[in-house]
């Protein structure tokens, strides 16, 4: 899949550069001129990400004359929202698209290809380069079984935050390399008079599956499936991640499995906490004063390694053009995604709170001093697996049992063993049903 | 001048075009709203449907029905479901009794006024912003309810960390919501006993407990039994408090017949199995209000 995605990527840009003359004359203005007066209806999250895309929006509305109509869900009711819209053939134009949603909107032909854009002279920017994008982003978030079909957008990776003086005070002078360390080294040094080493945001939600679950597989060499999509939670890889989580809880905050994002990261800017791993996209506010009580004292870095190698939590959205959407409102749409998502505009986005996937944008050393987490942000993204969660259109049924269990685990009401018997026969009989044992579905995730 | 006055119609005497154009728009509305959905919903659940696989689906019978009800999950949450309503309801029918006997004493009026008041306005919060306030106040490190049992020397308490804990919180906000429902319900009962039986009543008796059971009671019997409807009904499909606060969690702890019905059909996107839990809870509610009508009818009017 990653050959396909980079051979198509490598003949876009070819074309790019050796692109017509009518490329070389392209401008936005231009290019959207037919549209002029088209109103475009997109979901948008409410997060930092989006209230800098939202801003952006303004100088593209004044520059091409299109409308943007946001509709604005918190990230819980985003996927229902736009299954039902796409099912019901609804107003939306734009498909935004978590990594974990994009087989679900590709499979049901939600989503058109980018070729039909980026074939198109009169819309395709000359300076579109799908190479800018961080490989893993493009793969993970916009990418499904060899076509690409969205631009990342709302872009996270798993980071490790932590409390330099309260590391500092217990004798350290950096944060934990690997995930033993922190257990080891950093847990017992950490916890005590009512502070804790580490938390692990856990609440049973996506947080379980993706935030908790998964990050202790995949460092420690698990993952939910093998080769032949059997459940490979049992094998001795996973479940030492799994045990590793149970025995990392004694250095955690009592309680944590009722620990959403906002809990986790108040702890840590409280300085309850001494170190926390969580999405990119909460370094602004823990770096604020307003907002945190340590600011002066939180530093980033990537997350610890396990002995599989480092594998941080991967996250993030792509927007794509939705197929429901009629022919001018797919023009603009792609318009407004290849201006949100472009090279030239990737330092405003950052600027404005969002995190861009451009890897040109932060080669400038000037943006790496700017971002405090820039440098950490590229170096988990060298190392992240697009199927840190399996992508295809069974995990919103899948993550609930994981979520379930998972948290059943935690709590000790079943041992890792069993809880991964339990998640693992539920698993397979939802791919059962899909169709993927008896090839009716390629193996694709 | 003079006018012919023409004598009120008999009500055998309105023509069918007259009564169909009065009864009609409401029974039509009403089929429309109640009927219509639910029939889709029988539909829905013979059908294997699953939103984001709609190519697939086909008419599979009864096959959601025998799924649903060979599933752990559904038995275990219709287990919670009906632990909860064994808990609260009696709890909020002994509490709301006690405080509408307590309003129907005399005197005392401008107090009494007041707590009616007070009174509707846990009722009047909606559901969801109840469940928001207790995922703050029950909040292990800054909530206010820890807060308060700290000053008594008590806890902390993992209320929502805790399976048990966290089961008892829902239980606890649930009565101080309904409560008061059920105090404003009774009092009302209380304010149709003729004063003049009440009073041979207390002149035969000191026994409040006998004015209770003998002269009360069988007044309040048509509103114990709207309640007990309403409430059960209500318990049943309990769901956005719980949701916003503990999301059926940790684990499985506080996850009701509403929550799996809600998971399974619009995060799983599995209509067809949601659309079976949802007619069966139907069914097991129909059955219970059915029998509390007989039940406590027969025993009034006995």
């Amino acid at each position: 899949m990653k050959l396909r995605t980079t051979v198509s990527a490598l003949a876009l840009t070819a074309a790019m550069a050796f692109g017509s003359n009518a490329a070389q004359a392209w401008s936005l203005e231009e290019a959207a001129k037919p549209y002029e007066g088209t109103t475009i209806d997109v979901v948008f999250l409410l997060r930092p990400g989006y209230e800098a895309a939202e801003e952006m929006l303004k100088d593209f509305t004044e520059r091409t004359g299109i409308n943007v109509n946001l509709i604005k869900h918190p990230y819980e009711n985003a996927l229902g929202e736009q299954v039902r819209d796409f099912i019901s053939g609804g107003d939306l134009d734009v498909a935004l698209v978590d990594l974990v949603w994009i087989g679900n909107f590709a499979e049901n032909g939600w989503m058109v290809p980018i070729e039909e854009f980026t074939s198109n002279p009169d819309l395709a920017d000359p300076d579109l380069d799908l190479e800018d994008f961080f490989p893993v982003t493009l793969d993970a978030f916009g990418t499904w079984d060899g076509t690409v079909y969205g631009l990342p957008f709302d872009n996270y990776s798993g980071l490790m935050y932590y409390n330099k003086c309260m590391l500092e005070d217990a004798g350290f002078d950096g944060p934990p390399e690997t995930w033993e360390a922190l257990k080891d080294e950093y847990g017992p040094a950490l916890t005590k008079d009512g502070k804790y080493a580490y938390a692990l945001q856990s609440k049973r939600n996506e947080t379980q599956s993706a935030d908790s679950f998964a990050r202790m597989l995949w460092p420690f060499g698990g993952s939910f499936l093998d080769a032949e999509f059997r459940s490979n939670l049992n094998s001795e890889e996973s479940q030492t991640g799994l045990k590793f989580r149970q025995d990392l809880m004694q250095y955690m905050p009592q309680g944590i499995v009722a620990y959403d994002h906002a809990e986790t990261v108040n702890a840590l800017a409280q300085g309850d906490v001494a170190i926390i791993t969580e999405w990119s996209g909460f370094a602004s506010s823990l770096k604020d004063p307003n907002t945190s009580a340590v600011a002066d004292c939180i530093e980033v870095a990537a997350e610890p390694s396990g002995p599989a190698g480092r594998k941080p939590a991967l996250g993030g959205f792509s927007l794509a053009v939705a197929s429901q959407a009629d022919d001018d409102e797919k023009a603009a749409a792609w318009l407004m995604i290849q201006y949100l998502t472009s090279k030239a505009n990737a330092e405003k986005y950052l600027d404005l709170g969002g995190v861009s996937a451009r890897q040109s944008v932060y080669e400038d050393e000037s943006v790496r001093d700017k971002f405090f987490f820039a440098d950490a942000l590229v170096e988990s993204w060298q190392e992240g697996v697009p199927e840190f969660r399996p992508r295809f259109a069974e995990w919103p049924e899948i993550t609930e049992i994981v979520q379930e269990w998972g948290t059943k685990m935690m709590l000790g009401e079943v041992t890792t063993e069993e809880g991964a018997e339990e998640i693992g026969t539920r698993m397979e009989a939802v791919l059962d049903d899909a169709g993927y044992y008896d090839g009716e579905k390629p193996l694709a995730q | 001048m003079s006018q012919s006055v023409k004598s009120p119609s008999m009500p055998g005497r309105v023509s069918r075009a007259t009564l169909f154009g009065f009864l009609g728009p409401a029974v039509i509305t009403l089929a429309l709203i109640g009927i219509v959905p639910l029939a889709f919903a029988v539909w829905t659940s013979m059908r294997d449907y699953n939103l984001t696989k709609l190519a697939r689906q086909k008419f599979i019978g009864f096959e959601n029905y025998v799924t649903v009800l060979n599933d752990g999950a559904f038995w275990d949450a219709m287990g919670r479901t009906f632990t909860l309503l064994a808990i609260a309801l009696p709890m909020q029918l002994i509490f709301g009794l006690g405080i509408a006997l307590l309003l129907h004493k005399p005197g005392l009026g401008f107090f009494k006024t007041i707590a009616r008041l007070s009174l509707v306005v846990p009722m009047a919060t909606t559901y969801a912003v109840v469940g928001l306030l207790g995922q703050v106040m029950f909040n292990l490190k800054y909530g206010v309810v820890n807060q308060l049992l700290g000053f008594l020397g008590l806890g902390p308490f993992d209320w929502l960390g805790d399976p048990n804990l966290a089961f008892v919180t829902v239980i606890f906000w649930d009565v101080w919501q309904w409560t008061p429902f059920c105090a404003l319900v009774l009092l009302a009962g209380l304010t149709t006993v003729p004063p003049e039986i009440e009073e041979a009543a207390r002149l035969e008796t000191k026994s409040w407990l006998t004015i209770l059971r003998h002269v009360q009671l069988p007044f309040l019997v048509p509103g114990l039994t709207a309640l007990l409807i309403l409430r059960t009904a209500d318990t049943l499909k309990l769901f956005d408090m719980v949701f916003t606060m503990t999301r059926g969690g940790p684990g499985a702890a506080t996850e009701f017949i509403a929550l799996l019905i809600q998971r399974v059909g619009f995060r799983a996107f599995d209509q067809g199995l949601a659309s079976a839990q949802a007619v069966i809870l139907l069914i097991i509610t129909i059955v219970l209000s059915r029998l509390y009508i007989s039940f406590f009818y027969r025993e009034v009017h006995s």
